[in-house]
């Protein structure tokens, strides 16, 4: 039971920074329309600058969080108007195939200016754990997990009650509709890509703690947050939470109970989306 | 008019002395953009320079990345071959990139000088080619290393492994013999896969827990050090040693207090007590402002000091020359005697060290110490450690 109980945990924590990643992918996704394969650069861009503060001021990485949060809205934005806007009208698979060039763009660019390797931070908090009864709660997990609430809490306030929210939301369900009734569509997008961005960004901070800062530290993060955005279905940001939970704990159940599970643990992400896919053709059919 | 008979002869002399030095040009086929790759090359050019400074032979290099991936580095060598018109080539550093270079160098034929790439399947697929010499020790030669130490720990009192092992080639190769070596030892071993930059290892650290390991021994890469060593902790697996096998450790964690009496094995260290090595060091602060803790550089020096001689010793740039030259090699180097055998299963002809260069080491308080054989010694071994 206490395996079980320590399994849960597990998953729960591990959502928390799932739920971050596939939140700005979602609002990518869902309000701008653009399958962003670089979302995981940005990340990969949060987890550098917090290395690079911490080894040159020694600032601990979770301060970091607001200049990373503001330099990738701005990478976000300047994105938006630079490459994005541009094919808004073109095919997908242009859209598609531009957001993969960039995302091979910055990572050789990372390579070029950092190399290859995996470079760690060092905090007093690493290893520190909290321990209650027989369960044990890691403390950089925890916070991560905290911040995320906070943020996506912060987020979903953001969408629902305020007017540049709502307007998000509305461009979100209806692309023509709010440019009709005076919203500026344009402007909406900047706001939602280069959030998602900010999002992305945060979350490359807290993996620059809990694992380290390199060029590929991304990737493995964003094909979950796809994963993640297509069981919530495509756009739905409401769902983003829930789906991610429920990745993370088939993950830990999976590796926790699975005969040689580590090794499983990757692939339960393509079983999600095959299987939701699948699902929803049946359904509609 | 005796001066200018003088001056002539000095000049027909400093001419002579050009001709007969003999000039070869040699790729250096490596990946760059790593630490590994990056203290490779410095090595090989420290090498050089020494070599170059003998005045009897002169190397130039031509350096090309093999970007660690074998769709960057075969062309990266058809380039060395066809542009560059090398006969020589140093480079082969990870196992992967080696094997998939192993075709195209069989097909232009250089004299391929190895400097890493450990496992025996590089050794199966080079074992028709004469003119390939393996510098670095065999993966056998590495599991042979770690056993030695795993014996030693069998002695403190160490009952039970838990090993941890990345799903891919590099990780799962070796792992049936592993484990099968380690209960022929007395341990009682339980195993399990991950893969290699998940980051996320609490699950099966939480499982290990009811196994209560003395060793917890990770086969990974170094995206995965920091990781395991803060779960380690974070579950509570309290184990008495963690021991991990990655081909490099990330870049700061020695400065990261959770690498404390975390243990590896490596080649050499900066600390070994040979003159070769503290000449090594000597060089390498002086050209490069800083010292190295990655053994792929004095491996570097070794193979291009080790060229150098054969190049004298052969007098000529016929590569087939030089190869019977360095076959004959045998010299003192940071990691001890270097000289050439067939390798111990017979597949390839020039095999240079073994077993014997590797050691076990501790992180302590920010930097790599030796810790066994007790030979090599630099300080006694922490067990147990603190995690």
């Amino acid at each position: 039971m206490e395996l079980l109980l320590q399994t849960i945990i597990n998953g729960i924590l591990a959502a928390g920074i799932y739920a971050l990643v596939a939140s700005g992918l979602a609002l990518a996704v869902g309000v701008v329309g653009i399958v962003n394969f670089a979302h995981g650069e940005f990340t990969m861009i949060g987890a550098f600058i917090a290395y690079l503060l911490f080894v040159s001021t020694g600032l601990d990485p979770f301060l970091s969080l607001g200049l990373a949060a503001l330099v990738l809205f701005m990478v976000g934005a300047i994105t938006y108007l630079g490459l994005i806007r541009p094919v808004l009208a073109a095919p997908e698979l242009n859209q598609m195939l531009l957001t993969f060039g960039l995302s091979v763009a910055l990572q050789n660019i990372a390579l070029l200016v950092f190399g290859a390797d995996t470079r760690v931070v060092s905090t007093s908090y690493q290893g520190a754990t909290l321990a209650l009864g027989g369960l044990s709660f890691g403390v950089p997990p925890l916070l991560a997990f905290a911040l995320s609430v906070v943020i996506l809490g912060a987020l979903y306030g953001f969408l629902d009650r305020t007017r540049l929210g709502l307007a998000v939301r509305a461009v979100a369900q209806n692309r023509l509709a709010p440019g009709l009734l005076g919203i500026e569509t344009q402007r909406v997008y900047l706001l939602a890509f280069g959030l998602s961005a900010a999002l992305a960004g945060v979350a490359g901070v807290m993996l620059s703690v809990m694992l380290y800062a390199s060029p590929t530290v991304g990737f493995a993060y964003t094909l979950k947050a796809f994963a993640i955005i297509v069981m919530a279905g495509l756009g739905n940001l409401r769902g983003v939470v829930p789906a991610a939970i429920t990745l993370a704990m088939a993950e830990a159940l999976v590796s926790t109970y699975v005969p040689g599970g580590g090794g499983w643990v990757e692939a339960v992400f393509f079983l999600v989306i095959f299987v939701t896919l699948t699902w929803r053709s049946w359904r509609a059919a | 008019m005796k001066k200018v008979w003088m001056v002539l002869l000095a000049v027909l002399g400093l001419a002579g002395l050009a001709l007969a030095q003999t000039t070869v040009r040699v790729g250096v086929l490596l990946p760059i953009s790593t630490v590994a790759g990056k203290a490779a090359l410095n090595g090989v050019q420290l090498g050089v320079d020494q070599v170059n400074a003998g005045g009897k032979v002169k190397i130039e290099l031509v350096v090309v990345d093999d970007g660690n991936a074998p769709a960057t580095a075969v062309p990266a060598l058809t380039k060395l071959m066809t542009v560059d018109r090398v006969d020589i080539v140093i480079g082969g550093l990870a196992s992967g990139v080696t094997f998939a270079l192993s075709g195209p160098v069989k097909q232009y034929q250089p004299l391929f000088l190895c400097i890493g790439a450990a496992s025996s399947v590089v050794e199966q697929a080079f074992s028709d080619y004469g003119r390939f010499f393996h510098y670095h020790p065999w993966d056998y030669h590495n599991v042979a290393a770690a056993l030695e130490f795993f014996k030693y720990l069998y002695d403190q009192g160490a009952r039970r492994v838990a090993i941890l092992y990345e799903d891919g080639p590099f990780g799962s190769a070796g792992i049936q013999t592993y484990r099968q070596q380690l209960e022929r030892q007395g341990y009682t071993v339980q195993a399990e896969p991950f893969k290699s930059g998940s980051g996320n290892f609490t699950a099966i650290l939480t499982r290990f827990k009811g196994f209560r390991p003395d060793i917890l021994y990770w086969i990974g890469y170094d995206v995965d050090a920091l990781p395991i060593a803060a779960q380690t902790r974070q579950v509570g697996l309290e184990p008495k040693l963690i021991y991990g096998a990655p081909p490099a450790w990330p870049t700061g964690f020695e400065k990261n207090n959770l690498s404390n009496d975390v243990a590896g094995m490596t080649a050499w260290l900066p600390s070994v007590a040979n003159n070769e090595s503290r000449r090594f060091v000597n060089l390498y602060r002086r050209k490069f402002g800083e010292v190295t803790d990655e053994y792929m550089a004095p491996m570097g020096y070794v193979i291009a000091l080790s060229l150098g001689k054969a190049l004298e010793a052969a007098g000529s740039t016929d590569k087939d020359r030089i190869a019977a030259e360095l076959a004959k090699v045998q010299m003192e180097t940071p990691f001890g005697p270097l000289s050439f055998k067939p390798s111990d299963t017979g597949r390839t002809r020039f095999q240079g060290f073994n077993q014997n260069i590797w050691l076990q080491f501790q992180y302590l308080e920010g930097s790599r110490r030796p810790v066994f054989p007790a030979s090599r010694a630099a300080r006694p071994l922490r067990f147990p450690g603190n995690y």
